[in-house]
């Protein structure tokens, strides 16, 4: 009984299998031209976006609109999925990945490029490649930092920029008489203590974000000329980064230039404040800020300034130090290796980064193009033109696979360092302690690192 | 079953109508853990995991791994601390509950429902409420202070393990609730009677007549919230964030950063497989008392 049983269970198994495997292969195959105009008539590429919570009916409209166009283009249909989280981002990525089959085509955060490069799953682009999406040199120099781990290894093409500025609030710097926004971070520091009082703060800071704070600590490590990760090697135990997080941390727990809430904020609240006009400078934000903020009680009474550059305890950037405003921050496209139809996936890919999808995108949703030419167009705005000064004055963090472990680490100190701000001084030896296991785990990521 | 069938049961029984069921749980249950297993002992992770089959064999330097240089010893006593604080604490609340709805009384079934609310509320959005309420400015401090207690930080620091036990006891007593209750159904009107006609108070009548009854519900309840407590993960996930805060590294949350942020499948499947043996002590003691009891009771 038992093995007629067990002879019944295998053939339930193999008829799954091979339902399974049957699914598998529905996809269609299809040709591709290889030569001349891609003729895409009855196929369907799939793309795999962001979801957009800002602008969402918009998104809608734009995904409709690509779809035509590129229908009329080459007769190919484009299928747009969104994902809300990049742990949603993540788990399409592995089922697809794994199974072999999913989106063409994906629009990937920039940091986490160098992650799906490790992975092996994309195109990685030749020379070829880079001229059916119309010529490598149409993309800003700056922007192309992290789309592989050198010229000849890339797989990201750049799509969106979404470079990291300050804004302040251009009435509490004047009632403070400051003319311009600081250019150091201590002189921020400085500036920002200035305008602390009467329940409001210097700096608007989100301590509780899951990403915001490793950000900040790269920025004054880079600045310092150590980029945190040499090749192999996790440089997270330099002096430099003890600065950075001294620097960060003591804004909450010695200078009191931060709301003392704020160690329980996200990013999302310190933009509320700033918006409440209850701080003086909101550090670390994108162009993305501007519709929030134009609808806040601070619509009309703020600007957007470049970052310090100079790092903590300095008065100029130091030499080997990178003068770095922004991470090379935004969206890269990935094609996946698995697609039956690479060259109408390119074919879109370059109708995505044509010039006037670019200004589209730009004019839609807010974020920068990355070709040169629409990129000249929009540094006319004044508004916008320290944003897009940013974004080439962006560095590109380092593109080692196990730059999200690193990131984990970093951000790790943070939250771990929290619960000892109240007692009104940064815990040097805890924070050495913490510093010394996020250099451990670091190194063991980057050691495995292939 | 053997035994069963030796007794009389007819020596053909058409045991082949068994398939459906045991297909599904060949594919839904079986298979499932064995890719688990087979994972577990794989170094696999961002490099490898596109070509998983073939993914490094590295036996159980996952597992030892995990015990020695992650932190999973600590994810684990602080998981069994918070699920053993949060089931004690529901027991006495969820059957005070039950016995103050006993009987009948005006709005009952409006109280009834409304205790319903904490359980069937998702626990996302019960994390995101609580996230809100024990913010450092949030309307939680802002009342504890109007009673002169400044309790300091809930989300982070040693307050964020009683932060959990809080919001998880908040939204956990209801099932010992609806348990007993349904237990409370169970008893025979005539037995209070009986115990009203011995003479016997209203203790003695819970002791000797409510509590023996609600032995095997209560049971149930306990090991049901225990191991929902052990294996919760969104609670712990949306109330704190990763990286988690020291105090409130519970082990779901730990597998899971292992896996989606530090992308190591195969260590993090260890962890997995271990926490499955974790959650199947209580488990077979529970399943071990039932069965004595049916045993009995044959």
């Amino acid at each position: 009984m038992m093995a007629k049983r067990g002879s019944g269970a295998f053939a339930g198994a193999l008829v799954l299998c091979l339902a399974l495997a049957a699914c598998g292969s529905t996809k269609d195959a299809g040709s591709t031209a290889s030569s001349g105009a891609v003729d895409g008539t009855g196929k369907t590429l799939d793309v795999l976006m962001g979801a957009n919570t800002v602008f969402p009916t918009q998104q809608k409209q734009w995904f409709g609109d690509i779809s035509a166009k590129f229908k009329a283009q080459t007769g190919a249909t484009v299928n747009f999925e969104t994902f809300s989280s990049a742990n949603d981002e993540l788990t399409k990525i592995q089922t697809s990945v794994l199974s072999g089959q999913g989106p063409d085509i994906y629009a990937l955060g920039t940091t986490f490029t160098p992650t799906a490069y490790a992975t092996g799953a994309f195109v990685t682009l030749s020379a070829d490649d880079w001229t059916k999406i119309g010529g490598r040199d149409k993309f800003l120099p700056a922007t192309l930092g992290i789309s592989g781990p050198d010229k000849s290894h890339e797989v990201g093409i750049p799509f969106a920029s979404r470079p990291f500025v300050m804004a302040y609030n251009t009435d509490l710097l004047k009632a403070a008489g400051i003319d311009k926004p600081a250019d150091s971070w201590d002189a921020l520091r400085d500036q920002a203590k200035k305008m602390t009082g009467n329940g409001v703060y210097g700096l608007a800071i989100g301590y509780a974000d899951s990403f915001d704070p490793w950000k900040f600590i790269w920025a004054m490590s880079i600045q310092a000329g150590n980029p945190l990760v040499n090749g192999k090697k996790a440089q997270l135990d330099d002096p430099t980064v003890r600065t950075a997080y001294q620097t960060y941390l003591g804004w909450e727990a010695t200078d009191k230039i931060v709301d003392p809430a704020s160690v329980g904020w996200k990013n999302a609240q310190a933009i509320a404040a700033f918006g409440a006009g209850k701080a003086a400078y909101l550090p670390m934000v994108s162009a993305s800020s501007k519709v929030s903020l134009d609808k806040s009680s601070v619509a009309g009474k703020y600007a957007y300034a470049l970052m310090p550059t100079i790092p903590p305890g300095a008065t100029s950037t130091a030499s080997g130090g990178k003068a770095a405003t922004s991470i090379l921050s935004g969206d890269n496209l990935v094609v996946a290796k698995y697609t039956k139809n690479k060259d109408l996936t390119l074919a879109l890919v370059k109708l995505l980064t044509s010039p006037d999808q670019q200004d589209i995108y730009y004019k839609t949703f807010g974020e920068l193009p990355t070709t040169v030419a629409e990129a000249k167009i929009v540094s006319a705005d004044p508004v916008l033109a320290p944003i897009v000064d940013s974004a080439s004055k962006s560095v590109g963090t380092p593109f080692s696979g196990a730059w999200s472990q690193v990131q984990l680490a970093l951000v790790n100190v943070v939250v771990q360092s929290v619960p000892n701000l109240s007692s009104g001084k940064v815990d040097d030896n805890a924070l050495e302690g913490l510093i010394k296991s996020a250099q451990s785990t670091a190194q063991a990521a980057l050691d495995k690192a292939k | 079953m053997t035994r069963t069938n030796r007794k009389g049961g007819p020596a053909q029984r058409p045991l082949w109508m068994l398939a459906p069921g045991g297909v599904l749980m060949l594919v839904v249950i079986v298979v499932p853990l064995l890719v688990a297993l087979y994972i577990s002992l794989l170094d696999l992770d961002q490099y490898t995991f596109r070509e998983w089959v073939q993914a490094p064999f590295i036996g159980i330097d996952n597992y030892i791994e995990a015990v020695s240089k992650s932190d999973l010893v600590h994810g684990v006593l602080v998981s069994v601390g918070y699920a053993t604080l949060v089931t004690v604490v529901i027991l006495p609340v969820g059957v005070a509950a039950a016995l103050a709805t006993q009987d009948r009384f005006a709005g009952r079934a409006v109280v009834r429902s409304v205790f319903l609310i904490p359980y069937v509320l998702p626990a996302f959005v019960v994390g995101t409420v609580w996230r809100i309420i024990l913010q450092p400015d949030g309307v939680g401090n802002g009342l504890l202070g109007h009673l002169g207690i400044h309790p300091g930080l809930w989300l982070n620091g040693p307050l964020s393990f009683w932060a959990l036990v809080i919001v998880q006891t908040w939204t956990a007593w209801p099932l010992v609730y609806l348990l007993t209750l349904a237990g409370l159904q169970g008893i025979d009107p005539t037995m209070y009677e009986a115990a009203a006609l011995d003479g016997a108070g209203w203790w003695a009548k819970l002791r000797y007549v409510v509590f023996p009854f609600l032995r095997g519900p209560l049971a149930l309840a306990l090991l049901v919230s225990f191991l929902h407590n052990l294996n919760n993960f969104t609670l712990p996930f949306v109330l704190f964030g990763v990286p988690a805060p020291h105090d409130v590294e519970v082990l779901p949350v730990l597998t899971y950063v292992e896996s989606f942020q530090n992308f190591r499948f195969g260590l993090s499947t260890a962890m997995a497989v271990l926490s499955l043996i974790l959650v199947a002590i209580p488990l077979s003691a529970y399943l071990r008392a039932v069965r004595l009891n049916t045993d009995e009771s044959a």
